[in-house]
């Protein structure tokens, strides 16, 4: 499901200066479309992630910079994991 | 029924709001599910400690909690997916960055290989291997042949039948399975390929078995007939005196080995007499005394 702009204002309860901010900082990266920007469950969810650091953890603006650059390093070496994993079983199918 | 709020973020009841963001703030920055990509048991503490400062970080909710308005399970938060559950779903996004490991992956031992395989396997799948069955005749599995498969599509598919091939072997064509994702690169075809019996021909390892008869006269007189070989027929030579029973042995005409060398074709010898009984044979039978004292079955019954 892909939300545009004004559904993700509405849904996540973002002000619209506030979600501007968020996109020049490419903290989020949504689907440009020739629509205009497609937001996915997954922006919904890093909006919420987003929100949880700055209000409820006090992260200023440069610590939510830091921390979804590694959380995104994160997610890609957890990536790398399952992908290794998945061709280790592969490895042993075949011998 | 849900834990005391209090006792969840570890705050006495009489702890300022100040004292209470302080304590929420250190359980999330432990427990928050996008920090904790990997860990289940995180979420679970973590939507406790969220619910209990949803009641206690609000003055409103808080005084009508500590008055017995609501209890602790009236700020539960609402279900929602944390980023993990999308950043792990399986395919890259826009978001996933390698810039963790793309250092190993310059490397050239085992762990940057199996890491670059990976990538290709899920964005460069190979294609399946794909298996058919071929039957061919004796004289081909031994002399080699090029056969044709009509694939389920219409196109054929030539097969090379190398010499000395046994029942039951498995051909691998390279490259001709079905076709893969990206630079996967096709499967291969791999081809069981099952040897008729033949009439004449049997095959015990690398050597090849066969009977032919002969006459009574190339028996006691010994002579050239011409044998079959899967390769052609060749002449060999009876010898005199011959029996039933007798294996003659033509080398190097059996199934080819690897490395040029051939097992041999073994030829059993069986007399047979003409069909219709002949008086001449009958008579110098009945005049022949020796062959009546002749016991073939002495000292075997």
């Amino acid at each position: 499901m892909t939300l545009t702009k004004q559904e993700f204002l509405i849904s996540s309860g973002l002000r619209v200066q506030t979600l501007e901010f968020w996109l020049e900082q490419r903290w989020l990266l949504p689907t440009e479309a020739a629509s205009g920007a497609q937001f996915s469950d997954a922006d919904v969810a890093r909006a919420h992630l987003i929100r949880d650091l700055k209000s409820d953890l006090g992260v200023n603006d440069e610590g939510i910079d830091v921390i979804l650059h590694l959380i995104d390093q994160l997610h890609g070496v957890r990536q790398a994991f399952a992908l290794m994993r998945t061709a280790l079983d592969d490895d042993s199918r075949t011998i | 029924m849900a834990k005391n709020p209090y006792d969840v973020l570890g705050v006495s009841s009489s702890a300022s709001a100040a004292e209470i963001q302080k304590a929420y703030r250190k359980l999330a920055k432990k427990l928050h599910p996008d920090l904790n990509p990997g860990d289940k048991a995180a979420e679970e503490k973590f939507k406790e400690a969220a619910g209990a400062y949803d009641l206690l970080g609000d003055a409103d909710k808080r005084n009508r909690f500590d008055n017995g308005e609501i209890d602790a399970t009236g700020a539960e938060r609402p279900q929602h997916h944390f980023y993990r559950d999308y950043a792990d779903a399986g395919d890259p996004h826009a978001y996933t960055s390698g810039a963790g490991f793309a250092d190993f992956m310059d490397s050239d031992d085992a762990f940057a290989d199996l890491l670059r395989r990976g990538q290709r396997a899920r964005a460069n799948r190979r294609g399946e291997d794909l298996h058919y069955r071929l039957s061919i005749a004796f004289v081909e599995s031994i002399s080699g042949a090029t056969k044709r498969i009509t694939l389920p599509d219409g196109g054929t598919l030539e097969v090379k039948i190398p010499p000395g091939l046994v029942d039951g072997q498995v051909l691998r064509l390279k490259g001709k399975g079905a076709p893969g994702a990206g630079k996967g690169g096709p499967g291969d075809a791999l081809i069981e390929v099952e040897v008729m019996p033949d009439r004449r021909f049997t095959r015990d390892g690398d050597n090849i078995l066969l009977e032919v008869p002969i006459s009574l006269t190339e028996a006691v007189l010994g002579g050239q007939i011409r044998v079959p070989t899967p390769t052609g027929d060749v002449t060999m030579a009876v010898p005199k005196g011959s029996n039933t029973g007798t294996t003659l042995r033509l080398r190097g005409k059996g199934a080819p080995r690897r490395g040029g060398s051939a097992g041999d074709e073994l030829v059993k010898l069986t007399i047979v007499l003409p069909k219709s009984p002949d008086p001449e044979l009958e008579a110098f039978v009945e005049n022949w005394t020796k062959g009546k004292k002749f016991d073939p079955r002495e000292g075997t019954l």
